[in-house]
């Protein structure tokens, strides 16, 4: 009796074993190449369209910036030596069906916002899923990003989508973090673009 | 069955999902284009060939108490295989097919040629088993996608194929058009074995 129960514990725990250091082997090994393919058909469409650049040149200046457990993906435009465009990459946390990763346009001269893209979400249709509608995002143009967002619910300036308060604070979440990210971190990156742009190599991936 | 049928009968006798009616979720709610069709019959192709050779290698060793749940995680490991290649290689049918793509774990065609066949034949029939109904499976969704498309709209494979004055008949890409399609193939196919004499499953 024991030895069957042994026996029977044995053979899932080899099968899931095995199939679990296979997946992980793959997961990682493919990686890179997801990464890539993210970038070429989400990111690169949002970066075209909030800095009307074509997404090549703007994918090829990728910076990771890594606070704490996150690690912010960072975009530039350089004109003429000076940073005029960074769109920032946040995860916003507590979304209906889980984070809602968002690209916040902005110029660094004064911190004001080009536009706010949604890079990958996964709320409800006709629902969460009306954050994707210009008519909601446009709140964010013109925002300047020297302190906090908030919904019109906790005083702030953007109105929530009605039946979508999860998702609506998960945006703002999103758009607190690169807040936070450019009170803290502004100089950090800046040197970072400084490094690349003068490094013809271009620095590190 | 010989080797030569194993190796056909997905492809009339067994044909899923209107033989077999089984898979019929994805069958329902990938197929409004033909290419997701397509790469929705090939995924459950892969996943089918490989779950039944492992199970049918393993049909000795796994102890029957726990052969359910050693043939799902056999299962769902390819499926996520095919999920991450997926995304690295096609990222846009990737991200159409979404969710369902994960999803194959739970097709009840994967566990049910597994229990029924590779968990009792040799490796090279199961293997041949899996591609036959596999095949059969893309078959039809890409018949079914290519009916829809085409219908509703106006496009195969994303080619127009017809002049511009034609009016989508834009119901047959959404949910209510799936049923419709499926049910008058199920209907038509029955109707034409009925008249043959030939003796299906639905009786």
């Amino acid at each position: 009796m024991l030895r069957e129960i042994a026996r029977l514990v044995l053979v899932l725990g080899t099968i899931c074993s095995l199939s679990a250091a296979s997946l992980a082997y793959v997961r990682t090994s493919l990686a890179d190449r997801i990464e890539m393919q993210e970038d070429f058909y989400v990111r690169g469409p949002a970066l075209e369209r909030l800095f009307q650049r074509p997404a090549q040149e703007l994918l090829a200046e990728k910076l990771t910036v890594p606070v704490g457990e996150e690690a912010y993906p960072v975009f530039y435009l350089l004109e003429a030596g000076e940073v005029t465009g960074l769109a920032v990459e946040a995860a916003g946390k507590g979304g209906y069906g889980g984070n809602i990763v968002i690209m916040i346009g902005l110029d660094p001269r004064n911190d004001s916002v080009l536009g706010v893209e949604i890079v990958s979400h996964s709320e409800t249709p006709g629902l969460g899923a009306k954050v994707e509608l210009q008519g909601f995002r446009q709140q964010w143009t013109g925002l300047t990003l020297d302190c906090p967002v908030a919904l019109t619910g906790d005083g702030g300036r953007i109105d929530a989508i009605s039946g979508a308060t999860y998702s609506s604070e998960a945006m703002v979440d999103g758009t607190n973090q690169v807040v936070l990210l450019l009170r803290n971190h502004r100089e950090e990156i800046l040197t970072l673009i400084g490094q690349r742009s003068t490094d013809p190599s271009g620095g590190e991936s | 069955m010989n080797f030569r049928q194993t190796l056909t009968h997905g492809f009339w006798r067994d044909l899923p999902p209107f033989r077999l009616v089984l898979g019929l979720c994805p069958a329902l709610a990938v197929t409004a284009a033909a290419e997701n069709g397509l790469g929705m019959g090939l995924a459950v192709t892969f996943v089918l060939i490989f779950s039944n050779m492992f199970i049918s290698l393993l049909r000795r060793v796994i102890p029957d108490k726990v052969r359910i749940a050693s043939f799902i995680v056999v299962i769902a490991t390819l499926v996520v295989l095919v999920e991450l290649v997926m995304k690295a290689y096609f990222f846009p049918l990737s991200q159409q097919l979404g969710i369902y793509i994960p999803l194959i774990v739970v097709n009840c065609i994967i566990l049910g040629r597994a229990e029924a066949f590779a968990s009792r034949n040799p490796v090279h029939l199961s293997m041949a088993d899996g591609l036959s109904v596999g095949l059969g499976f893309t078959m039809s969704l890409t018949l079914v996608g290519s009916i829809r498309e085409i219908l509703g709209a106006g496009t195969w494979f994303g080619l127009a194929v017809f002049s511009e004055g034609f009016e989508a008949f834009s119901f047959m890409v959404k949910a209510p058009g799936a049923f419709l399609c499926l049910g008058l193939m199920l209907g038509l196919m029955n109707a034409w074995s009925r008249r043959r004499g030939e003796i299906f499953i639905q009786t």
